[in-house]
């Protein structure tokens, strides 16, 4: 019996929401460190910027102080944005999951999310903020270990792998994207790029500073970050690790679940990775980033409306050339309706 | 063996200090209030634990309940709340000789019904016979014409039932209600005991209690029983109205005992009236379906259009012998509180045997004699609307107040067929832990039945606990709760 088309992208956009959680609880960490080693508070604006929220943040908010804009992405339910709505739709999809899914995995994110729910005001104000990331973290990276230890590896497995990965590769493009604009705005940008902390900030937000010291020891510019962030092969949240992840699976469904319509979201991957090889060879890659990575965005969005389109039933099915069993209707037309509260993609 | 004194500790207050059932039936003690064979040794145990302990451990099993997520959920407008049903850790106590007559009782009930169903979907002997008023069954609004000489597999109409039961002040067992549609709780009977299992290890252990866990195996194969004509390896699937139900856990209890995939209406389409889900392979068919969706919403093109929930078509698949459902359409006219009064006619009518299992006694305002009977004793009685659930308009006469039962008498006069009445009952009590010690509190019993070719009933069932102090109210809604429920393997000497 194959998997149930709502399963997978259930298991698509679980995998998708805990991934979000764990990178904005990351970035907050890290800023908030890097913030604290300055005179003045810096503003969090950066942070809206990140997410392309700046006309929801302003109707809410007079300015974006690290209270508001903290609040914002960490405790604001109403805001689909932030930590505790990722984590409360990571739930309501594994919720509908909850026959399939290993217990352990239900019972460690139902806990965490009944945790997480009591998040007060004063766990994240300065003093705590750092604990209250930690906390996160290790919630978001405890799912991610039992789902790794337990999940039993059939479509389901492939599915939550692609939606992981594929949201990894979306956050650390927009990292660099943004933080690169920080750059670009400054008016001394000189000062900036000679600025260690900030650049090894931006690397610990993407949990790639040792590894990073490890190959270019201490060689921090930000064309290398750049290029590490997106192009390198071993680095578990570089894009081209995550793309690479992603073709694995989606060859994994072909080969091993034997789902033959894996072929339009691989000619989608293949032209991905086209992508991030040219990027290898330009010259300017720092100056052309925020080109760059709009174009990267395009190509995640349809690798996942394409998934959408082919597994999860939001558009018609095109019918299959097979042999019919006897009293099997000819498959195609199939249409389910994108009625899923959680479907929305991100922004 | 040591003595009782032995294992108690002087210092602290006994569990069992100063309970008294009052008159009533007490599941542990029985009359005499002592404990009998059958309950000594559990008696002792938890006497030796003590009062604190038994707090503490219960406070751990609700904890544990709810991070589980063995809950169902209240919506308010803005919020999902969790609830845990509230769980008592005392056990209930069912010796092996009157589990024995429950079991037989419950096998010649359900047979009963279904033999019903069969003959009102098709030759109507019974109404011709006169033996029950045809009006009853083919008016009532629970009578599906769809259903009108549609034969399913083995002739089963109701797979799986829940027996309402309980047990007067002289320990009688009598029936009280049928639930024949979709009845629910038997996760709860499951998750109660693997709670025991693991927040009471030393009180069961070296007791034989008749094991519940395989429920879901032998659910999947009398299912697998009733599948259509033909198909070998049947795709046996639960469908669920999804996860804002309030029984959502229970769907899911279910798929995952079963092995079956938990799906919703929009993961099926029927297709030359065959029914399929809708795969990431494409689709796969569907053999039979285990609905917890009422009648009503079931399929768009045979009744409510606007359901959501259910499926088109399905009814036309069912029609032509192609998908099993469970229960089948229909089933509510046997189950109904009017036709209640009946059954033990029924019965005695197409099994020509006595009721192993009594009713209470039951009045029928839809008839006469029932009607003056009621008005003239409305203060004596409880008076019951017929189409509600849940203990829900439920008039208790002798606790209701001047007002209240001329509101009522004013409500029977208005639709009498929409009522019966029924003696005040007297429900068992059961020890059952409060902030005091263990103080008696009502229980009655729910036992799952399910039927494919024949009939299996789980050892044991749902024991429903009312917690507020003498009240008779059950129901989870009205502040009821839960007990594990131990049958013993082992007669009593």
């Amino acid at each position: 019996m194959s998997l149930l088309a709502r399963y997978a992208e259930h298991l698509f956009w679980m995998a998708r929401y805990m991934e979000r959680a764990d990178s904005l609880a990351r970035i907050i960490e890290t800023h908030a460190a890097y913030d604290r080693g300055r005179e003045s508070e810096t503003s969090w604006k950066w942070l809206v910027q990140l997410y392309a929220d700046d006309e929801e943040f302003e109707e809410k908010y007079t300015d974006a102080s690290q209270r508001n804009v903290l609040h914002f992405y960490i405790r604001d339910l109403d805001h689909p944005g932030s930590i505790l709505s990722a984590i409360k739709a990571a739930r309501e999809n594994a919720r509908a999951l909850r026959a399939y899914l290993p217990t352990e995995m239900w019972s460690q994110l139902n806990e965490f999310y009944n945790r997480i729910m009591l998040t007060g005001e004063a766990e994240i104000d300065i003093v705590h903020l750092s604990r209250t990331c930690g906390m996160i973290k290790s919630g978001c990276q405890a799912q991610f270990g039992i789902a790794d230890s337990t999940l039993y590896r059939d479509e389901g497995w492939r599915f939550y792998g692609l939606g992981q990965f594929l949201e990894r590769a979306d956050q650390t493009s927009r990292l660099l994207d943004v933080k690169f604009a920080q750059l670009a705005a400054e008016e001394s940008p000189q000062d900036r790029i000679a600025d260690t902390t900030f650049w090894a900030l931006v690397l610990r937000s993407a949990s790639a500073y040792q590894a990073f010291q490890r190959i270019e020891a201490c060689r921090v510019d930000p064309d290398r970050i750049a290029v590490f962030l997106l192009l390198n092969p071993s680095h578990p949240r570089s894009v081209s690790f995550c793309t690479h992840q992603m073709e694995r699976l989606l060859h994994e469904l072909r080969m091993r679940c034997r789902l033959a319509r894996t072929g339009r979201a691989l000619h989608h991957l293949d032209e991905l990775t086209a992508y991030l090889q040219v990027a290898q060879q330009h010259a300017d890659l720092v100056g052309n980033l925020h080109a760059f990575n709009d174009g990267l965005q395009r190509r995640l969005n349809a690798i996942a409306d394409e998934l959408g389109a082919t597994f999860f039933g939001y558009a018609p099915h095109q019918p299959i050339v097979q042999t019919p069993e006897p009293g099997m209707p000819v498959i195609g037309n199939v249409t389910q309706s994108q009625s899923q509260s959680q479907g929305s993609a991100p922004s | 063996m040591a003595t009782i004194a032995a294992l108690t500790d002087p210092t602290q207050p006994a569990p069992f200090d100063n309970y008294d059932p009052r008159g009533h039936y007490c599941e542990l003690l029985g009359t005499k209030l002592e404990p009998g064979s059958s309950a000594i040794g559990i008696w002792q145990r938890l006497q030796s634990l003590g009062l604190d302990a038994l707090q503490t451990r219960a406070a751990e099993a609700a904890n544990e309940l709810f991070n589980l997520g063995i809950t169902f959920t209240v919506y308010t407008e803005r919020t999902a709340i969790d609830r845990i049903l509230p769980f008592d850790v005392i056990p209930r106590i069912i010796p092996a000789n009157e589990w024995d007559l429950l079991e037989k009782g419950i096998q010649q009930r359900v047979k009963a019904l279904n033999l019903f169903l069969w003959d009102v979907y098709h030759e109507r002997k019974i109404l011709r016979d006169g033996v029950i008023p045809a009006n009853l069954v083919l008016k009532n609004a629970n009578y599906r014409e769809e259903m009108i000489g549609l034969d399913p597999p083995c002739g089963t109409y109701i797979h799986i039932n829940g027996t309402d039961i309980i047990r007067d002040a002289n320990g009688e067992f009598l029936v009280l209600e049928d639930n024949g549609r979709a009845p629910s709780g038997v996760s709860y009977v499951v998750e109660n005991r693997h709670l025991m299992q693991r927040a009471f290890p030393d009180l069961m252990q070296g007791l034989k209690v008749r094991s519940v866990s395989d429920y879901g195996e032998r659910l999947h194969h009398k299912l697998a029983e009733v599948a259509p004509e033909g198909v070998t390896d049947p795709t046996v699937v639960l469908l669920s109205p999804g996860v804002y139900n309030s029984a959502y856990f229970e769907h899911i209890f279910l798929a995952r005992e079963m092995g079956v995939p938990l799906i919703e209406g929009r993961d099926l389409i029927v297709e030359n009236d065959r029914v399929f889900m809708k795969t990431v392979a494409g689709l796969e068919p569907v053999h039979v379906i285990y609905r917890r969706l009422n009648d009503d919403f079931l399929d768009p093109e045979a009744f409510n259009p606007e359901s959501m929930l259910g499926a088109a078509g399905l009814m036309r698949a069912a029609r032509r012998g192609n998908v099993t459902l469970a229960n089948a359409v229909g089933t509510g006219v046997a189950d109904d509180k009017a036709v209640y009064a009946y059954v033990p006619r029924i019965i005695q009518y197409y099994l020509n045997e006595e009721p192993i299992l009594g009713n209470v006694e039951t009045h029928i305002c839809a008839e006469k004699e029932g009607l003056s009977y009621t008005l003239a004793n409305l203060d004596k009685l409880v008076v019951k609307p017929v189409g509600e659930s849940g203990g829900y308009g439920i008039v208790v006469g002798p606790k209701a107040t001047r007002a209240e039962l001329d509101e009522a008498r004013e409500g029977i006069l208005r639709d009498p067929a929409n009522f019966i009445a029924q003696p005040m009952i007297d429900l068992s009590v059961c020890p059952t832990l409060t902030e005091h010690g263990l103080r008696p509190r009502h229980v009655d019993l729910r036992p799952y039945a399910i039927t494919g070719r024949d009939t299996w009933v789980l050892p044991g069932g749902l024991t429903r606990v009312a917690l507020k102090e003498g009240s008779i109210i059950v129901n989870s809604s009205q502040g009821g709760g839960t007990k594990d429920t131990w049958v013993l393997k082992e007669a009593c000497k």
